[in-house]
C-alpha cells in the first residue's frame, strides 16, 4: 500500500466510504426512522380525563415555574352551566409563548395534576410571533375514543378526588345523553360572553 | 441574640404600669395588659399564630400560639395570656414543649383542611401555608376520610365560603361583631363539624364585608370579583389611596399585565388602620380603561369626531380667545389636589375668571363662606386620633357610615372600648348610629341650625339628652362634624361654627367625596384663593399672584358666582365658554337646568375620563386620565394630605393640569408644564399664610314645615348606590341597601299609607316601600341616588324640600 | 432589483416567478451570525450528520455580499444590534432573516435592558425558530418553511402589489405598546 501513489489513496479512501454506513440523518424523507429520544422536549400538550375533561385547574403553578416569563394562564369558575374540568376551577386562559419557552420542562415538574406535559412535537418554525403564541385550543390534547367534548357534567356520583385516583375510565352514557340534551341551539352565557354551543369548548 | 435586645437601662425608668418579664430568656418591660405575644414581637420572636390579631380581641381559638411559662404544667395561648410580673416565658424557640405543642396543633389542623392550594386564591400569601412549611411535618399522618361541605357556598352576593378550609379562627366573626358591628356571621356546630354561616334569610349584606376576606388566615373566605383571577405571585402591588370619599384610605392595588384585579386596605394606623369599606376595596371597574382614546372635536355635522390633540387644542383655543372674563370653569369633587389647583390657575390667571365652583351639588353661599373662613386653609384639624379620644362627637348633617365609613369604624371603636358618647343631629336613628350606641337628637329637616345653636344655649330644647351632650361640648377636645347636606339647611353651618365658638368644641367638615377638601384648599371657589386667601385681600392677591408668577393685575377683581347661578347665567348667555370637568348633571340639585346651560352656551369644553352628560353636550372633549394612570394628592376630610403614585407607570395619559397647560399655551399665556411633581411645588407656594381670611357666615336659623298631605325631605346617600365611580360591580352592588322611604307612624296615618308610597314633585315622582321609623312628624326621609330612587334627578328637590305623599300602588 | 423589477405582470410574470423562486431556494446562501449556544446547533447542521449541502447552501458565508440568508443564532445584545443591522444592510437583495431559537426571536428568557427583545425590532424577520438551542432538524425544518416562502415570493409589479398589501397590514396592526397578554 505504501508505494501506491497518493492520488489512488485519496480515491481509495472515497471509493471505500462508499460502502460504509451513511452518518446523514436523512431529516425530513425519513423522519420516522429518527424518533427523538423517549425524554426529548417537544410542544407543550394540555391533557385531558378519560371522559374529556381538562386535567388544567388554572393554578398557574406552571406560569410561575417558568424562568422565561412564556406562559399566561387565567382560572375561572367551573359552574352548572359550562364545566370544563372537575372540581371548581379550570384554565379559562391558557397561553405558551414558544418564542420565549426554553422547553426546559420546569412547567411540567409543577403541574400538580399532571395536566401539562411535552410532545415528540418540535416543527414550530413560523413566519409571524403572533402565531407562535399558542393559545389553550392549540395545546389542549386530541379527542380520543370514549372522551366527550366539553364542557360536560363530570362523571354521575364522582368527585374531583375519583377523576385524579383514575377511577374514571371514560364518558358513562349519563354523561352522554346530558352533553345531547345540552346540545340545542340556545346560546349559552358565560361571563358576559355569548357562545354558541358548538364554540364553548374553549 | 441578647447583645442586640435593647433592654431598659437601668437610668430609663421603667413604664409606670410596666410589668417585668423574660420572654426566651431575654428580660423586658411591657406596660400591664400586654399579650405574651406582643412582647415576643419585640425581640423579634414570631409565635405562629392564626386567630392573634393586633385590632380583634384575642379569643385563643386557634391554638397555634402556645408557649412554654414556667410554673404552669401545660402550654397557655400566648395570644391570650397577659405578661404578669416576673412571669417566665419560652416560645418554641426555646421550649421543647411550646415546639411540640405547635407542631402538635398544626397537624390537627391539617388534618381537615383539603390542602387544594393550587386552586386556593390564599395559595402563596396564606398564613396556613407558610406555618406549615415552617412548623408542620412533611407528611400527613391522617389518612382517613377528610370532612366534607359542599364549596363554595355564598354568604352574600360578593363573599363566598370554602367551609373546608376554615379553621375556625374567628376573625370574621370578631371583625364582624366587634369592628364593623354587623354580626351576620357567625360560628355554629361544634367540633369537626364548626363553620361559619350566616341565618337564612340575611346575607351578610355589610359595609365592611371585604375586610374579612383581607384577614382570614386560610382561604376560606374569598370575594366573587378575585376569585381564581390571579394568583398572588403574578400581582404587583402599589400602595395607593381611594378615591371614593373624603376618608383618605391606604390601599394596595394589585395589578397583573395592565389590570386592576383586587384592592386590599393598606395598613394606616393613623387613617383607617387595617380595615376599608367595600365600596374602596371593590369599586374599581370605573378605573378600567379610560373610554376615550383620542379628543373629541364636534364637526359641522353636529358630531363628536376623533381628533389629534393639536386640532383639539386649536379649537379650544379659538372657542375660549373671547372668553376672558366672560367664562366658568365647574370641577366636580373628585379632583385630586394637583388638578384642583390647576383648575383654580386657570379660571383666575388664565380666563380671567372668578365664577369657579367644584360643588356640583346642592349648595348655598352660606357653605361658601363656612368653607372659606373655617375650612380652607387651617391644614390638618380634627384627625382620627383626636376623634377617637375626643370627650364627645356630635354629629350634625352627618351619617358616618354612609358617607365616610371609616369615620364611622373610628367612632364604633372608641364607643365600644371607652363608651365615648356619640350624638347625631339627624331625622332618624340610622343602623351606624344604633352601631355607635350614639345618641339621637331628633330633628326635622331645615332643622339642624336650630338643633346646633339649641347645644349652644345648654340644650335647652333637646331633652335630658340635649343638655348632657350640651355640658360634654364644653370639655377640651370635644368634636362637632358636620356633613356637606347641612349646606342645604339654612343656618346651620353658621349655626355649628358659632357652636364650636361657645363651646370651644372643635370642628370638621366631612364632605363625601374625596377630592372636596382639596378643592377648599385650591381655592375652587368663588372668592377664594388657594390656601384660604380671599380673592378681595390685596396682600393675598399679591402672594397667590407671585406663586402664579403672574401679574396681580390679571387676576379678576369681581367676585365670583357660584353653581347654581352660573348656570342661571349660561342660560341667560352671559358666558361665551364653560370648561367643565368631572361634573355629573344629575348631582345638582336641578338637573335639568344644568342640563339646559350646558346646552345654551355657546362653547362648552369637557375634560372628561368617560361619556357623561356633559360631553353630550360638549364642543371639544379632552380625555383625561383615571385615577389608575395619574399620581396626584387627595386631602382627606382631616387636612391631611394623602400622595399617591401612579398604578400604571406606562400610561400616556394626560393629567387635567398637563392638559389644562397645554390650553394655555395655545391661548398665549402660558402657566408652565404642570406636571404632578410642578404641581406639588406650587401647592407647597401656596401653604395657608393666614392671609385673607374670610368672616365666618352668621345666617339666622329657618326651617321648614309641610302641610298636610306633604312632608319635607330628608335625604343622603347610601355608601352603595347608583354613583357614577361604582359602575360596573354587579356583585357589589348586590349588597347594597335596598331603597325604602321612612315616615313616623302619625305621618303614615295622615296621608293614609300603607305598603307604598308616591312621593312627587312638579318633576317627577318615586314609588318607594314604607318603612315606618321612630321620627318627627311631616318628614319623609329616602336614600339620594339609590335604585328606584333618585331624589335629585327624579323628584328635582334635595334635603329640605317639601313633597307631596300619597297611598302608592306599588312596584 | 434587477431587471426581474421591469418585467411586466401576467402569465409570463407568474412562470418567472416560479422558476425564479425555484432557483433561488435551492441555493440559500447563509451569513453565518452565531451569537451564541444557537451556533453550535448551526454548525453541527452545517455539519456531515444533519447536512444542509442537502439543501443547497453547504458555504456559510463569512462574508455579507455573497449571502442571502441570514440565520440569527443567539442572543442579540443591545451592543452587538446596529453590528447585526450593518451586516443586513450589507447582504445583496433578495435576502432573508431567520431568527434561530427564543433569544433571537424574542429576547427568551433574557428579558432585560441588555438584550435586543428580538431581532425584529432590528431587521425584518422571514421565520421564526422557536427552541433553546432548537435541534438541527428543527433548523432544517425552519430552512424548509422559508423555502416554501422563498418559493411563493413575487416579482415585478406583483411584488410591488405585496409589498403593498403587507404595508398596510403592517400599518393596521394593533401597536406593541397596546398589544395585551404574552405578546406585550
Amino acid at each position: 500500500m505504501g508505494e501506491l501513489p497518493q492520488v489512488v489513496r485519496g480515491f481509495g479512501t472515497t471509493f471505500v466510504t462508499m460502502f460504509k454506513h451513511v452518518n446523514t440523518e436523512q431529516y425530513p424523507e425519513a423522519k420516522d426512522k429518527f424518533p427523538p429520544k423517549p425524554r426529548f422536549h417537544g410542544r407543550h400538550q394540555l391533557n385531558r380525563h378519560p371522559d374529556g375533561l381538562e386535567k388544567c385547574v388554572g393554578c398557574e403553578l406552571c406560569a410561575w415555574a417558568c424562568p422565561a416569563d412564556a406562559i399566561y394562564v387565567e382560572g375561572a369558575d367551573n359552574n352548572d352551566i359550562a364545566r370544563f374540568s372537575p372540581g371548581e376551577r379550570y384554565g379559562r386562559v391558557y397561553q405558551i409563548n414558544y418564542l420565549r419557552c426554553i422547553f426546559c420542562g420546569l412547567c411540567i415538574e409543577a403541574c400538580p395534576t399532571r395536566a401539562l406535559t411535552m410532545t415528540h412535537d418540535f416543527e414550530l418554525a413560523d413566519n409571524g410571533r403572533e402565531k407562535l403564541i399558542f393559545e389553550k385550543a392549540d395545546l389542549l390534547a386530541p379527542m380520543l375514543p370514549g372522551m366527550l367534548k366539553p364542557p360536560h357534567a363530570m362523571a354521575p356520583g364522582t368527585t374531583a378526588k375519583d377523576y385524579y385516583e383514575g377511577t374514571v375510565r371514560g364518558a358513562t352514557p349519563e354523561q352522554i345523553a346530558d352533553a345531547e340534551a345540552q346540545a340545542n341551539p340556545e346560546p349559552v352565557v358565560i361571563e358576559g360572553v355569548v357562545f354558541l354551543d358548538s364554540e364553548v369548548t374553549q | 441574640m441578647t447583645a442586640t435586645i435593647p433592654v431598659p437601662a437601668d437610668s430609663s425608668p421603667p413604664p409606670v404600669d410596666g410589668v417585668s418579664i423574660t420572654v426566651d430568656g431575654v428580660p423586658m418591660t411591657v406596660p400591664k395588659g400586654t399579650m405574651i405575644i406582643r412582647a415576643a414581637e419585640q425581640i423579634g420572636v414570631e409565635v405562629p399564630r392564626f386567630c392573634d390579631h393586633p385590632l380583634l380581641d384575642p379569643v385563643a381559638a386557634c391554638r397555634m400560639c402556645l408557649v412554654e411559662i414556667e410554673g404552669q404544667g401545660k402550654p397557655q395561648p400566648a395570644c391570650a395570656v397577659a405578661a404578669s410580673e416576673g412571669m417566665s416565658v419560652k416560645t418554641q424557640r426555646t421550649s421543647e414543649m411550646a415546639e411540640l405543642a405547635q407542631r402538635g396543633v398544626m397537624e390537627f389542623l391539617l388534618i381537615n383542611h383539603p390542602l387544594d392550594c393550587p386552586v386556593c386564591d390564599k395559595g402563596g400569601e396564606c398564613p396556613l401555608q407558610n406555618q406549615a412549611m415552617e412548623h408542620g411535618r412533611s407528611e400527613s399522618r391522617f389518612d382517613l376520610e377528610k370532612r366534607h361541605f359542599d364549596k363554595p357556598i355564598n354568604l352574600s352576593a360578593q363573599i363566598l365560603l370554602d367551609r373546608e378550609r376554615c379553621v375556625s379562627c374567628a376573625r370574621c366573626t370578631r371583625f364582624s361583631e366587634q369592628i364593623a358591628g354587623d354580626p351576620l356571621i357567625e360560628l355554629f356546630e361544634r367540633g369537626s363539624k364548626q363553620q361559619v354561616g350566616i341565618a337564612e334569610d340575611r346575607p351578610f349584606d355589610s359595609y365592611f364585608s371585604g375586610n374579612t376576606v383581607q384577614v382570614c388566615p386560610v382561604g376560606a373566605l374569598t370575594s366573587s370579583q378575585y376569585r381564581f383571577r390571579s394568583r398572588p405571585f403574578d400581582l404587583v402591588s402599589v400602595p395607593t389611596v381611594c378615591e371614593h370619599c373624603s376618608s383618605g384610605c391606604g390601599l394596595r392595588t394589585d395589578v397583573r399585565r395592565s389590570t386592576v384585579l383586587r384592592r386590599l386596605a393598606w395598613d394606616t394606623p393613623e387613617v383607617n388602620e387595617e380595615w376599608n369599606c367595600d365600596k374602596g376595596r371593590f369599586a374599581f371597574a370605573h378605573a378600567a380603561t379610560p373610554e376615550f382614546d383620542t379628543p373629541l372635536v364636534r364637526g359641522d355635522d353636529g358630531i363628536l369626531h376623533a381628533a389629534t390633540w393639536p386640532e383639539a387644542l386649536e379649537r379650544v383655543a379659538e372657542g375660549l380667545a373671547d372668553a376672558r372674563g366672560r367664562s366658568a370653569v365647574l370641577t366636580g369633587g373628585r379632583l385630586t389636589l394637583e388638578d384642583s389647583l390647576a383648575y383654580s390657575k386657570f379660571a383666575r390667571a388664565v380666563l380671567g375668571t372668578d365664577d369657579v365652583d367644584f360643588r356640583a351639588r346642592p349648595h348655598s353661599t352660606e357653605e361658601a363662606d363656612f368653607l372659606a373662613s373655617v375650612v380652607a386653609g387651617s391644614g390638618l384639624g380634627v384627625t382620627y386620633d383626636q376623634l377617637e379620644n375626643a370627650p364627645v362627637v356630635v354629629l350634625a348633617g352627618l351619617d358616618p357610615e354612609e358617607e365616610s365609613p371609616i369615620v364611622f369604624l373610628r367612632l364604633r371603636k372608641a364607643a365600644r372600648k371607652r363608651q365615648l358618647p356619640i350624638a347625631s343631629i339627624a331625622a332618624w336613628a340610622t343602623p351606624g348610629l344604633g352601631k355607635m350606641f350614639g345618641t339621637l337628637l331628633p330633628t326635622a329637616p331645615g332643622a339642624e341650625g336650630e338643633a346646633l345653636s339649641a347645644l349652644a344655649r345648654g340644650g335647652d330644647t333637646l331633652g335630658s339628652d340635649g343638655r348632657r351632650i350640651a355640658a360634654l361640648l364644653n370639655e377640651p377636645g370635644a368634636v362637632i362634624l358636620v356633613g356637606e347636606r347641612l349646606a342645604t339647611c339654612t343656618g346651620a353651618l353658621s349655626a355649628a361654627a358659632a357652636l364650636a365658638h361657645t363651646t370651644g368644641a372643635r370642628l370638621a367638615w366631612i364632605p363625601r367625596r374625596a377630592g372636596e377638601r382639596g378643592a377648599v384648599e385650591a381655592g375652587l371657589l368663588p372668592g377664594l384663593l388657594p390656601g384660604g386667601r380671599s380673592l378681595a385681600d390685596a396682600q393675598s392677591r399679591a402672594e397667590v399672584a407671585a406663586a402664579w408668577g403672574v401679574s396681580v393685575d390679571d387676576l379678576p377683581t369681581k367676585v365670583g358666582r357660584e353653581v347654581d347661578a352660573i348656570v342661571e347665567a349660561a342660560r341667560a348667555g352671559a358666558y361665551n365658554a364653560l370648561v367643565v370637568a368631572g361634573v355629573d348633571p344629575f348631582d345638582t340639585r336641578r338637573p335639568d337646568d344644568v342640563i339646559a346651560a350646558l346646552e345654551a352656551v355657546p362653547f362648552l369644553v369637557s375634560i372628561e375620563v368617560r361619556p357623561s352628560a356633559v360631553t353630550e353636550f360638549a364642543d371639544v372633549v379632552l380625555p383625561v386620565s383615571t385615577i389608575t394612570q395619574r399620581a396626584g394628592t387627595f386631602v382627606d376630610w382631616e387636612g391631611r394630605t394623602r400622595v399617591f403614585g401612579q398604578v400604571f407607570r406606562t400610561s400616556l395619559a394626560l393629567t387635567d393640569a398637563r392638559v389644562l397647560a397645554m390650553i394655555a399655551d395655545e391661548l398665549d399665556r402660558p402657566v408652565g408644564r404642570q406636571d404632578v411633581a410642578g404641581m406639588r411645588k406650587e401647592a407647597a407656594a401656596l401653604a395657608p399664610s393666614g392671609s385673607g381670611r374670610r368672616e365666618v357666615p352668621s345666617v339666622a336659623a329657618s326651617s321648614v314645615s309641610a302641610s298636610s298631605g306633604q312632608a319635607v325631605v330628608s335625604t343622603w346617600h347610601h355608601l352603595l348606590d347608583e354613583g357614577t365611580l361604582q359602575r360596573g360591580d354587579d356583585d357589589l352592588a348586590a349588597t347594597a341597601r335596598t331603597a325604602v322611604a321612612r315616615v313616623s307612624a302619625a305621618t303614615a296615618r295622615a296621608a293614609g299609607l300603607t305598603d307604598f308610597v308616591t312621593l312627587s314633585t312638579d318633576a317627577g315622582s318615586l314609588d318607594l316601600p314604607v318603612v315606618v321609623t321612630d321620627m318627627p312628624d311631616g318628614v319623609v326621609w329616602l336614600p339620594t341616588n339609590s335604585h328606584n330612587s333618585n331624589v335629585r334627578r327624579v323628584l328635582g328637590v334635595d334635603h329640605g324640600a317639601i313633597v307631596s305623599l300619597a297611598s302608592g300602588g306599588g312596584a | 432589483m434587477g431587471l426581474e423589477e421591469k418585467l411586466p405582470s401576467g402569465v409570463l410574470l407568474t412562470s418567472v416567478e416560479k422558476l425564479a423562486g425555484y432557483a433561488r431556494k435551492n441555493s440559500l446562501w447563509p451569513a453565518t451570525f452565531g451569537l451564541a449556544c444557537c451556533a453550535i446547533e448551526m454548525m453541527a447542521s452545517g455539519a456531515g450528520r444533519y447536512d444542509l449541502a442537502r439543501f443547497g447552501m453547504e458555504v456559510f458565508r463569512a462574508s455579507p455580499r455573497q449571502a442571502d440568508l441570514m440565520i440569527v443564532a443567539g442572543r442579540v445584545s443591545q451592543k452587538m444590534a446596529p453590528v447585526l443591522r450593518q451586516i443586513y444592510d450589507q447582504m445583496p437583495e433578495p435576502k432573508w432573516v431567520l431568527a434561530m431559537g427564543a433569544c433571537a426571536s424574542s429576547g427568551g428568557m433574557f428579558n432585560n435592558y441588555a438584550i435586543v427583545q428580538g431581532v425584529d425590532h432590528i431587521v425584518p424577520v422571514d421565520i421564526y425558530l422557536p427552541g433553546c438551542p432548537p435541534r438541527p432538524e428543527m433548523l432544517i425544518d425552519a430552512i424548509l418553511k422559508l423555502h416554501d416562502q422563498i418559493q411563493d415570493t413575487k416579482l415585478g409589479s406583483n411584488r410591488e402589489r405585496e409589498v403593498r398589501e403587507l404595508e398596510t397590514v403592517a400599518l393596521g396592526a394593533t401597536p406593541l405598546i397596546d398589544q395585551r397578554g404574552l405578546l406585550r
